[in-house]
């Protein structure tokens, strides 16, 4: 072209360039202010944070020291943290595998439904839209020692023959029934199973939601090789199918399990539980950095709990990527 | 393997009544089409031979026995999907062997890891083995193995889908609309292939399609349904050559076969736009009906034509040509077959005269039943001119 229209080769050229030079300010400039918001917004933050986990900054003080891996140190060593990696993986571990399988037969057992299914939808996604600080106070009166209806339920309970196949039912009938939110053996089962019945629903959404992209027809290709069950039916068609859906309840459960706060803020707002049994990482977080103002170890514990977090992306993104794309 | 046989097949789904009272007998080793435009109730009927589907009425009985109330998995029948229904997590072996396993294995020896210990298990796999290499074998994918359905082209699936139905010798294959996925140029390879497979296995094949070529090349015999029924069952030559209703004639044949309204006389004198043509019917009484014409029963003539047009369209195939007339006073267009050699006679616009081979016309009464009494009267073909 340059040739027919008789410019010269080194015009075109710079012409190109100038071109290019443009091309490359325009992408810079249309880029520009989701990466500005984006370093300010999400990087800048975490990268304070990791700085100020290694001084003894407190808000207010016009200057810090650095104090090195101090705060890490304390973090691993001093009882009161060990007791704070307990709450949370005993919680993780618990509330994960049960509100994840909840959620599953839940979405599988609706899927099954003909009627009422918006009905049960519904009803099992309540505890997910409601308030958990609200429901935090009505758990509270329910579990109340003396006067909740839990231990009142169970008083019902006495002098039958629950008595007698329960240990449990019978020290509760002898003595007296647990005090559930104040006692150190319980305080963390309460919060798992608070935690279970708010988070299965949303699981379940989501199985729903994977469950329709189960393809009909490989259900009659299986009943046509001879898979007469519903669990070998549910074995080589739904689970494998799920799979996706599965890594992602999966990670996201982790990750609202590892951000538990509100019960244990509207239970124990003094400090994470009968003898620091819920002292789980977002209340230390926010016990240490806010309510003590102890910014630097308050940053450290946030640095360990984003290293968890970002572990666990990782594993999901491995996962998707290798493991159940087909 | 087995014959099949259907009886008075019922089924509503509501209010809509998809099969009304079908009726079939497929004999041992053969292959039957079912052919027949969308929601015609073919699939629906393969379904319900199958056990996917239950039958408001009716029995089906494989090998002389009835399976009424005997679930698919029991039947022993294998299924090709239009889909063709693969496990996405399973190897091309893995699912293959599906259906051996679940026959043959138990419930623990299923299992992925605990399985391994289960006594039998071994020698039960290796069998397994075996025969899913036979059946790759057999469909010429034994190096497609170990690969997902996901890294496979959908000719490949297909031959999978296929692998997995053979794989363990079942009393008939029931085949959905199995190329219909796939691109033209395959369609044809595969369509002789499958015929092929079934010359090879000899087993019953029962074909769902809407293809009516695919229907033509493949079928002993061809049962054309509409409205929930089968209009006709017969060879696909009969088919095509001696349709019993006009729905059949017009669904069989590509391009269409011509449908010219005629007028049939008390003498039984067949009357095309009030001219008289050179036929008569047996059937002796007043009324209007169609006559149907193929294209290759439509020749050119310069005299005494009874068909007259000018030329609208014209298709060459390289094999043969296709040419569109628009016929006077008819108001309609009728195709007609020719070599292309004539085509420097045919461009458009021209003015062509058409007679056809009375031994090849097909005359429908006014409710599309065949008149099949039809004699050609090419003396007084003359005398009309």
């Amino acid at each position: 072209m340059s040739l027919a229209d008789g410019v010269p080769h080194e015009a075109v050229a710079a012409k190109t360039k100038t071109h290019n030079v443009k091309e490359r300010r325009a992408a810079w400039i249309l880029t520009g202010p989701a990466l500005i918001l984006m370093v300010a917004i999400l990087l800048a933050p975490i990268l304070v944070a990791g700085l100020l986990s290694f001084t003894n900054y407190s808000l207010g003080n016009s200057g810090f020291d650095w104090v090195g891996t101090r705060n890490y140190e304390k973090l691993f060593t001093r009882s009161t943290y060990a007791k704070m990696f307990t709450a949370t993986l005993t919680y993780v571990v618990t509330v994960v595998p049960i509100s994840v399988g909840l959620g599953l037969g839940a979405a599988l057992l609706i899927n099954s439904l003909g009627r009422f299914r918006e009905a049960y939808k519904t009803i099992y996604f309540l505890p997910v839209m409601a308030t958990l600080l609200a429901m935090a106070i009505a758990w509270e009166f329910m579990l109340h020692p003396s006067i909740g209806m839990i231990n009142r339920t169970l008083e019902m309970g006495c002098g039958t023959f629950l008595e007698r196949i329960w240990p449990f039912m019978a020290n509760g009938c002898a003595g007296h029934f647990p005090v559930w939110l104040g006692d150190k053996r319980y305080a963390i089962w309460v919060i798992s199973f608070i935690g279970i019945w708010q988070g299965f629903g949303f699981n379940m959404v989501l199985y729903l939601a994977g469950l329709t992209s189960v393809h009909r027809e490989l259900y009659h290709a299986a009943e046509m090789d001879g898979a007469k069950s519903a669990w070998e039916r549910f074995r080589l068609v739904t689970w494998p199918a799920l799979g996706p859906t599965t890594v992602f309840v999966v990670t996201i459960s982790c990750i609202r399990a590892f951000q538990v706060f509100d019960t244990i803020e509207a239970f124990w707002p003094q400090g994470g539980g009968p003898n620091k049994s819920t002292y789980v990482m977002m209340f230390a977080i926010f016990e240490k950095g806010v309510q003590q103002n102890l910014i630097g170890i308050g940053s450290a514990i946030t640095m360990v709990f984003l290293a968890f977090v970002m572990f666990l992306t990782l594993i999901q993104r491995w996962l998707v990527e290798r493991k159940v794309h087909y | 393997m087995a014959g099949l046989s259907i009886t008075n097949i019922n089924k509503r789904f509501g209010e809509t009544e998809v099969l009304k009272g079908v009726s079939l007998d497929i004999a041992d080793g053969e292959f039957v089409s079912l052919v027949g435009p969308s929601g015609c109730g073919k699939s629906t009927l393969l379904r319900i031979i199958a056990g996917l589907e239950e039958q408001t009425s009716g029995d089906v009985q494989i090998g002389g026995t009835s399976v009424a109330g005997q679930r698919a998995a029991d039947r022993n029948l294998s299924m090709v999907f239009q889909s063709y229904a693969l496990y996405p997590h399973l190897s091309v072996g893995e699912n293959i062997a599906v259906p051996l396993k679940m026959r043959r294995m138990n419930t623990l020896q299923r299992l992925p890891l605990l399985g391994g210990v289960i006594p039998g298990k071994a020698q039960r796999a290796a069998e397994i083995a075996k025969e899913v290499a036979h059946a790759a074998e057999i469909l010429e994918i034994a190096h497609l193995l170990d690969r997902k359905p996901g890294q496979l082209s959908g000719g490949q699936r297909q031959r999978v889908a296929l692998g997995r139905a053979l794989v363990r010798d079942p009393a008939a294959f029931l085949l959905d609309e199995p190329l219909s996925n796939l691109d033209a140029k395959l369609r044809v390879q595969t369509r002789a292939e499958i015929a092929q497979l079934h010359r090879q296995l000899k087993a019953t094949f029962v074909y769902v399609t809407h293809d009516q070529v695919e229907a033509m090349t493949m079928s002993d015999r061809i049962a054309v349904m509409m409205g929930g029924r089968i209009l006709q069952c017969a060879a696909p030559e009969t088919v095509y050559d001696d349709p019993d209703r006009i729905e059949v004639a017009e669904f069989i044949g590509s391009p269409k076969i011509n449908l010219l309204p005629v007028e049939l006389s008390e003498t039984g004198q067949v009357h095309l736009l009030g001219q008289p043509l050179s036929l008569t019917t047996g059937r002796r009484t007043k009324g209007v009906g169609s006559l149907g014409l193929r294209p290759e029963a439509l020749f050119l003539t310069d005299r005494n034509a009874p068909l007259r047009g000018q030329i609208v369209h014209a298709e060459n195939l390289g094999s043969e040509m296709f040419v569109q007339v628009e016929v006077n006073g008819l108001g309609s267009r009728i195709t007609f077959r020719t070599t292309p050699d004539k085509r420097a006679s045919l461009a458009q616009g021209a003015t062509v005269g058409l007679d056809f081979d009375a031994d090849k016309a097909l005359v429908f009464d006014a409710i599309g039943a065949r008149v099949r009494d039809i004699h050609s009267t090419t003396t007084s073909k003359t005398e009309v001119a």
